[in-house]
């Protein structure tokens, strides 16, 4: 009775959490391999970022059952096509200024962030910019001016003046384009896109 | 030995390590009540969004709010490990004028963050902006150079703590606390490196965030409860230990792959949606086996304790900590569910209850616990000359309010992934539209009004640290030793 | 990933999903209590709980259309949630009785 068996001795679970939290580190990094490896630009999942001188369709693909991008013909952005370092460049300059606007603090992006504004998962799709050849210039004029572009749907709650460049903003197009196209497994949920000229 | 006598107290002076403590703690609660004042602006400006406006926005004050939290719990933590070092390495505190020196340029450091984001707020999109102001990134906004002053003031505290332990004895349980030391501060080094790739970005950005609060801050916290046990219960160093290796092995075996969780949407492959509903579905396991344990224990020797502060809010720890994480963190964790709920109210909910349930109460705690010996080891039990109102009240109206607004964000979450997701087809109409439904609107004052509630608490548990126990003029409670 | 589910299925899937980890920890609670006191109404009052982990699972897998391995991952935590108890109580009895022989050494010294 006053013994403490085996399997309750302060040295066998030493060695448990030992090899357990060994174990679930060593399947995590492997796992960590492969997934950064998936997730890299330029793959199946996570496209170069050059995917702005292309269409993005967002379509329901019945082997998954929910929707997913798709790739489609050329659309440059801005009319510019871009070769991909240069393409690199200007995502780079609009992920560096969503940080440096710290726009994360607002918005949500893949779902992450704060819940005070929209999801930008999508944004380039969202059918509030009304049509694919007004949305690039509707885009830009926003994020340089929101105080007064804001359509806060009754809300009242405005995007603030973050003082956003043209150049800076052109970049937070990029990006945001580029984001759409990445395969987020069907979230947001049933997104309705805006109105995609040529589907097929 | 009497169970209570009623004794003189017996100060004595503080050890360097707990004057260091001291230090910590108190800054803890200064960031504290900033953490709750930007809050307040936060949760204002839902209801009245020209408050502020271009002047102080939401972005502004909700980083202030949730970064304060994060330094403040970390200030508990480092305090709290000053707090126990010698008495568990049973020697004094190798550097402490080392120790005085780090918290000074840490503390400062964090002042001049904290003025650089309400003074300077946003920069340019350049490398510039994010090594000097802030790197944009929830919870980790700290500027590259902060980062990196960080990651050399915690090496300072760890280099003090080992060689602390070094100097005098190791334990089971400095051991284990050493050891996730030095994977905290690892895993903090993996939410330091730009990247345009916003799907890369989020992967490493949530090693930082989940493998903090879901596996090194859950054991750290392990450690100092187990120090606690045995200090105020006077438990078996050695059932303690073995119990603190069975909660580490539970705890990393079911939330190192529970990150999975935060893989179904980020671009991350679609085996991450079985291997974290499955690992996250563990993750109550270690909370449900405390709750055997703890009858176990009080079936044995019951729970008596000479500071009741200190032990009610431990038991708020461990209401919050299973609430917070293990139901409200499972309620949206299967993917069926997160499809609807992933970056909604109900985010913020679950956040508010588990951060405040499993680590804002835990670090009140261990600062009741150094009131007393600071106090000259004074009476803490029950029967205070005021009947300790100020401490029974602030314990109901913090909890009360916090339970209050997880709720309220509750039925906002819900509200919003119904009307958001479910009907609307997730656009920015559909975002708005769910934010002004009736329900959504209502949640957010009745959030308000329990933001309220938080504040009175927090103010009152302040004046209570504050007076507790100044004119108490009979010593600490003596406990009976364990029956056998 | 199983089909999209509809409005009233959210809210029970999270309902269920709360129910599951409560009811579990409420099990657990009298399951231990029945074994530090022996009194039948703890044991009844723990097969309700978990009756009603069982409705919970139950109902979870059903508002959510879970299919295939969640089914099995379902099937874990009815079994998990039965089993957990009884193993940590054990553990308990097996720990503490290092403290006991700790006294008793001390006593015979
Ligand atoms: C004390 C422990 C915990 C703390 C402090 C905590 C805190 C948080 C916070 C603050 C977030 C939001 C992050 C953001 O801003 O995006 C979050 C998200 C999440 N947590 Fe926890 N959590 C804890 C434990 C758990 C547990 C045990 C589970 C599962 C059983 C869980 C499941 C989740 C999930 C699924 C999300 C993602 C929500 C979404 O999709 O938007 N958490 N947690
Ligand atoms: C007076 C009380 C408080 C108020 C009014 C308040 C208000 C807010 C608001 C408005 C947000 C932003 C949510 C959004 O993005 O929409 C937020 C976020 C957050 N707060 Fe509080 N808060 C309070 C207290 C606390 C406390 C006591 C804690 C924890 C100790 C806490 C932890 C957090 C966390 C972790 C987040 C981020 C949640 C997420 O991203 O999911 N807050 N709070
Ligand atoms: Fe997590």
């Amino acid at each position: 009775m006053n013994e403490v068996p085996w399997w309750s001795s302060e040295t066998l679970w030493r060695k448990t959490a030992i090899w357990v939290t060994a174990f679930m580190a060593v399947v995590l990094i492997v796992l960590t391999f492969d997934t950064v490896r998936q997730i890299t630009a330029g793959g199946e999942r996570v496209p170069a970022y050059n995917v702005i001188n292309q269409k993005i369709f967002y379509e329901v693909n019945s082997d998954r059952g929910y929707q997913v991008p798709r790739i489609g013909e050329t659309s440059a952005l801005f009319g510019n096509e871009l070769n991909e370092a240069d393409a690199e460049a200007l995502v780079t300059l609009g992920k560096l200024t969503v940080q440096a606007k710290n726009c994360m603090n607002c918005h949500t992006l893949l779902g992450n962030g704060a819940y005070y504004a929209p999801d930008l998962t999508k944004a380039w799709l969202d059918p509030g910019w009304v049509n694919e050849d007004l949305r690039e210039q509707l885009m830009v004029q926003f994020l340089m001016d929101p105080e007064n572009n804001a359509r806060t749907f009754g809300t009242g709650r405005r995007m603030p003046n973050l003082g956003i460049t043209e150049k800076e903003a052109h970049g937070i197009v990029a990006f945001l384009k580029w984001m759409s196209s990445i395969d987020t497994n069907g979230f947001p949920r049933g997104f309705k896109p805006l109105e995609q000229e040529d589907g097929a | 030995m009497s169970t209570s006598t009623v004794n003189v107290p017996v100060a004595s002076p503080l050890t360097a390590g707990q004057r260091i403590a001291m230090h910590y703690f108190i800054a803890a609660m200064v960031l504290f009540l900033a953490q709750i004042l930007f809050g307040m602006i936060s949760g204002l400006q839902y209801l009245m969004p020209d408050v502020f406006y271009n002047q102080l926005d939401f972005n502004v004050t909700r980083m202030v709010h949730i970064n304060a939290m994060i330094v403040w719990l970390l200030f508990g933590f480092i305090g709290s490990v000053y707090w126990l070092v010698e008495d568990e390495a049973k020697t004094e505190l190798v550097g402490a004028k080392l120790a005085l020196i780090n918290f000074w340029i840490l503390t400062t450091a964090v002042a001049v963050v904290v003025v650089v984001y309400l003074f300077v707020q946003v920069g340019p999109g350049e490398l510039k902006s994010i090594w000097l102001i802030n790197e944009g990134r929830e919870y980790i906004e700290a500027p590259r150079w902060a980062d990196i002053g960080i990651v050399v003031c915690v090496l300072v505290f760890f280099y003090n703590i080992a060689a602390t332990f070094m100097k005098g004895t190791w334990s089971g349980i400095s051991g284990v606390l050493v050891l996730d030391l030095v994977a905290l501060a690892g895993i903090y080094c993996a939410g330091m490196y730009f990247t345009p790739n916003i799907s890369v970005d989020q992967h490493w950005w949530w090693w930082v965030i989940h493998l903090w609060v879901e596996a090194t801050w859950e054991v750290l916290v392990g450690c100092i409860m187990a120090w606690g046990l045995i200090q105020t219960l006077g438990a078996s160093r050695k059932v303690v230990t073995t119990w603190l290796y069975i909660e580490v092995a539970l705890m990393f075996g079911s939330g190192i792959l529970g990150l999975g969780h935060h893989y179904f949407w980020i671009g991350t492959p679609e085996y991450w949606l079985s291997i974290g509903g499955f690992f996250s579905a563990l993750e109550p396991i270690p909370l449900v086996a405390m709750v055997v344990h703890a009858v176990y224990d009080s079936g044995r020797h019951g729970f008596k304790s000479a500071n009741h502060p200190a032990l009610a809010w431990l038991i708020a720890h461990a209401f919050g900590n299973f609430f917070g994480a293990g139901v409200w963190g499972f309620m949206h964790t299967l993917p069926q569910i997160n499809l609807y709920t992933h970056g909604t109210q109900w985010t913020a909910s679950h956040g508010h209850l588990a951060f405040f349930g499993a680590y804002a109460t835990i670090n009140i705690a261990m600062i009741y616990i150094a009131l007393q010996r600071v106090r000259g080891n004074v009476w803490m039990s029950g029967g205070l000359s005021d009947n300790g109102w100020k401490w029974k009240w602030s314990l109901g109206l913090l909890n009360g309010g916090v339970v209050g607004m997880t709720v309220a964000l509750l039925i906002a979450g819900y509200d919003q992934s119904f009307v958001e997701r479910a009907l609307e087809g997730s656009t920015w109409s559909g975002y708005f539209q769910a934010q002004q439904s009736a329900w959504f609107m209502q949640a957010m004052n009745w959030r308000m009004v329990f933001g309220c509630m938080t504040t009175v608490g927090i103010l009152l548990m302040f004046w209570d640290m504050l007076t507790i126990g100044t004119s108490e003029t009979r010593g600490k409670q003596a406990l009976a030793p364990l029956p056998e | 990933m199983g089909d999209p589910i509809g409005l009233q299925d959210l809210f029970f899937g999270t309902m269920a999903g709360a129910g599951v980890v409560l009811s579990g920890a409420l099990y657990a609670l009298f399951f231990a209590l029945t074994r530090l006191h022996g009194s039948r109404a703890m044991n009844i009052a723990s097969l309700a709980a978990y009756l009603l982990l069982i409705i919970s699972v139950f109902v979870m897998a059903n508002a959510l259309a879970l299919s295939g391995f969640w089914i099995l991952v379902s099937a874990v935590m009815l079994i998990g949630y039965f089993l957990l108890p009884r193993a940590i109580w054990h553990l308990c009895v097996g720990t503490h009785a290092a403290e006991a022989a700790a006294t008793h050494s001390r006593a015979t010294q």
